[in-house]
């Protein structure tokens, strides 16, 4: 099979996956306890507002039509609109102006902990059994262990109170900022002003990196855990196989050892992990932005879910799992670049 | 096999009865030793199980019988046994000499450690009975000098790392299912109805004996961070209550609160693991031992599941079953444990299906299918042994993740009500008294999650190195997927 097919065949495997998804969210939302019209307008809501609502989100109609306008809808990126967050704002206009910040979120987040797992991991496994060692996989087994909305609200104390507490103030460090606020991204969307208007533009991104890096942290303390333990281990077994052996034999300088032979092929366990990551972000990012008040996805979900407004919900619902199966045919795919050996027929 | 059988001596085949009764003493001496130890703690587990039967049919339309159990269980709560607050009372009050009605005129804080640790030491001894148990049996009643098992259970008794794990959750159970004794205070008395308990305590300014509501006490012990209202670790408070890890914002005992969310964080974890782990290993068999069409739809299905933002799905329904009848049981505990058995049998099905498949083609198996036995029974005693040490792994990692994929739910509000106790509440009303002298009611409910799901991890990587010791680290994959479900 050439890799086109492979692809195909994924691209037409994940067509059930996103149809089963999708249907169990209609499922919740239509046929769950809860009516849509219900919970928009809440307990106090009278009867013919809920009639007018139920009328405009066609819930009067049989039950099959509701399903296939809901699924078309959603597979012809009608994503409708918000009825309780934002009222009458188009979904498609929330996700534009929410998501930016998710993504810095998410971009930070995945770099911190490759920066951080990955070379600790690989440190650990170079030299196995001893008490750096120990304490890295130490380390690393807690730190997965934490849950990260408790990291986060520790961070948020311990950061904004730095001053008081340790004597250095990080809300004044490099440029000012608070702790808890959404980063403004104004800068990213204009890139031009970083030469045009650089003093500006450079402290505003700045200030849009800094508040970032504690939120990245916590969002990405799971994933650094799992990267650590993992590269230690493919480290590990990449150093005790026999090509390694043969160079070692052969006179290859430790350092071309490490870097050519035992890294590169130590790399590609990690793959599955990073895109595995993706959906820790996705989950986390919900509390992450909740505990430091950034204006993203995961916050606008959690806003839409908990004030009833489901309708957003489904929509914002159907785009996890675009993403999710996206991201896994990309992490699928990457596999077969990276590791030949990886069939596709799997 | 049949004809190994037939050469090895003729004791093999007696069935266990006959070789008990041989040799009766041992067995005879444990069974007592065994009987004791129930006994002591009797009325507490009769009490416990009758009571949850109760409950259980209480939520059937009519409540058939629900309140015979009911009354069953309250008098059995009423009969005397070793660990009761009855027995070793922690309050009492100071007089000014002596402290009245504790335990043997104790300190509070003395009387109550005492409770403690009593627990603690006879859950040791139980469990170090049942293991004694089963050396006897090895010793005078198994038909065989050694089997597999020996080899798996010496590898993890010589696995510190795991043996620390199996620790922390012995601790962590007992916590759970002893909450009523192990706490300085009942969580009737606490947290559910302070103000219908009264208390007695001594009145420095008037040197008189004065009685008070625990609800109104409760405002006097109140931990806010500033100033002097703060009953911080190991204190106690102005009415003669002892804090073994102080009290929340309200006033109310921390200990109590954490002894009891642990019983619903381990309800809710055992309850998803062991229907998700039903599912799994069913399908898992029934997959491995027919292969193609079924194997296909299973992995359209687990894949589908998966792609779903797992949390973001928990919130959802969370939300749409508010009010629903469901959401009621044990304020919320029985929904959790539906989701997340609903969205992790797919993780357990994966970690169980490659073992599965490598025992579908064993011989024996085929042997089995041509003596002509029933695919229901070849699946289920020629199969499901093999896989069932992978699904323990698996589902203990997965544990974990719920206990923090709860704690994080009832941190956002969701979920587990007030007042039912739940470990992520505590770190949400404590959240702006961190960098305060109240510092312990968000740090120590969020050590106690980090320790628990070490501990669970831990365990996990015992057992796996225990049942295939080839394996250490090879599936970190699966591992850290698994435990980064939770991390949400």
């Amino acid at each position: 099979m050439s890799r086109a097919t492979y692809l195909l065949k994924r691209l037409v495997l994940s067509i059930p996956v996103i149809i089963f998804g999708t249907t169990v969210t209609f499922a919740i939302i239509r046929l769950g306890p809860l009516s849509p019209a219900a919970a928009i307008l809440g307990p106090q809501g009278d009867a013919r507002a809920i009639r007018q609502i139920e009328e405009r989100l066609g819930l009067n109609d049989p039950l099959w039509e509701q399903y296939f306008n809901f699924m078309g809808d959603l597979f012809l990126f009608d994503l409708g609109q918000s009825w309780v967050v934002n009222s009458g704002t188009p979904a498609i206009d929330l996700i534009i102006s929410y998501a930016p910040r998710t993504i810095w979120l998410g971009f930070w987040a995945v770099l911190i902990a490759l920066g951080i797992g990955i070379p600790l991991g690989f440190y650990a496994g170079l030299n196995p059994n001893t008490f750096s060692d120990y304490f890295a996989s130490f380390g690393g087994i807690v730190w997965r262990a934490m849950p990260n909305f408790w990291l986060a609200v520790i961070l948020v104390t311990l950061l904004s109170q730095s001053e008081q507490l340790f004597g250095f103030s990080w809300t004044s460090f490099i440029v000012e900022t608070n702790v808890v606020t959404s980063p403004n991204l104004a800068v990213l969307k204009n890139p031009t002003r970083l030469i045009t208007d650089p003093g500006q533009a450079w402290t505003n991104l700045a200030k849009a990196t800094k508040q970032i890096l504690p939120p990245a942290l916590v969002l990405g303390s799971a994933s650094m855990g799992t990267e650590m333990r993992i590269g230690r281990t493919a480290v590990l077994e990449t150093i005790n196989s026999k090509y390694v052996e043969t160079a070692k034999a052969k006179g290859v300088s430790p350092r071309v050892l490490v870097w050519k032979h035992i890294f590169r092929n130590a790399l590609i366990p990690l793959v599955p992990v990073i895109t595995a990551e993706a959906f820790i972000l996705i989950g986390g990012s919900v509390l992450v932005e909740t505990v430091f008040s950034i204006n993203g996805i995961g916050l606008l979900f959690f806003r839409a879910a908990e004030q009833g407004d489901l309708p957003l919900v489904g929509t914002l619902m159907y785009l996890f799992i675009l993403l999710i199966v996206g991201l896994n045919i990309v992490q699928d795919f990457a596999y077969t670049i990276i590791d030949p050996r990886v069939g596709y027929d799997g | 096999m049949m004809g190994t059988e037939t050469e090895l001596t003729d004791d093999i085949d007696q069935p266990l009865r006959d070789r008990l009764k041989a040799h009766p003493k041992p067995a005879l001496l444990w069974g007592i030793g065994l009987c004791v130890l129930l006994l002591l703690e009797g009325p507490t587990y009769l009490d416990g199980l009758l009571g949850a039967i109760g409950y259980g049919l209480g939520v059937l339309p009519g409540a058939p019988g629900a309140e015979a159990f009911a009354s069953a269980s309250a008098f059995f709560g009423e009969l005397p046994h070793l660990l009761s607050r009855e027995l070793i009372p922690n309050r009492g009050y100071y007089d000014g000499s002596s402290w009245q009605g504790t335990f043997l005129g104790l300190e509070p804080k003395y009387a109550w450690l005492i409770r403690f640790l009593l627990v603690y030491v006879y859950v040791a001894v139980l469990l170090g009975w049942l293991w004694y148990g089963y050396v006897l049996f090895r010793r005078h009643y198994r038909a065989a000098d050694w089997t597999p098992t020996d080899d798996v259970i010496d590898r993890l008794r010589s696995h510190y790392w795991g043996l620390f794990g199996l620790a922390v959750v012995v601790f962590f159970i007992t916590m759970a299912v002893f909450a009523p004794v192990v706490g300085p205070t009942t969580a009737e008395e606490n947290i559910q109805g302070p103000y219908s308990h009264e208390m007695q305590y001594f009145n420095e300014d008037t040197e008189t004996v004065e009685t008070i509501t625990i609800g109104e006490a409760n405002l006097g012990s109140a931990s806010r961070g500033s100033g002097d209202s703060n009953v911080g670790i190991w204190s106690y408070d102005d009415f003669g209550r002892f804090h073994p890890v102080g009290t929340l914002v309200s006033g109310k005992d921390l200990f109590t609160f954490l002894a009891f969310g642990a019983r619903v964080s381990l309800f809710i974890g055992l309850g998803s693991m062991a229907i998700a782990g039903f599912i799994a290993t069913t399908l898992a068999l029934v997959t491995a031992y027919y292969k193609g069409v079924t194997d296909l739809i299973v992995v359209l299905t687990s894949d589908s599941v998966q792609a779903m933002p797992a949390l973001l799905l928990v919130i959802l329904a969370t939300v749409v079953f508010k009010n629903h009848w469901i959401a009621e049981i044990y304020n919320g505990a029985m929904l959790f444990i539906l989701l997340f058995a609903l969205i992790r049998w797919p993780g357990l099905w994966r970690a169980v299906r490659g073992p599965a498949l490598q025992v579908g083609e064993q011989e024996w198996v085929d042997a089995a299918k041509s003596y002509g036995q029933r695919p229901t029974v070849i699946m289920r005693k020629h199969m499901a042994p093999y896989i069932l040490g992978y699904l323990l792994v698996y589902a203990s990692l997965t544990l974990g993740g719920v206990i923090i994929s709860v704690s994080a739910l009832s941190f956002l509000g969701l979920g587990i009500t007030a007042p039912t106790p739940e470990w992520g509440r505590a770190i949400n009303i404590g959240q702006q008294y961190i960098a305060s002298q109240s510092w312990h009611i968000s740090l120590i409910p969020g050590i106690l999650i980090t320790l628990v799901v070490t501990g669970f991890n831990a365990l996990s990587d015992g057992i796996r190195d225990a049942i295939d010791p080839q394996s250490e680290g090879a599936e970190g994959g699966a591992t850290g997927a698994a435990a980064g479900g939770g991390g949400g």
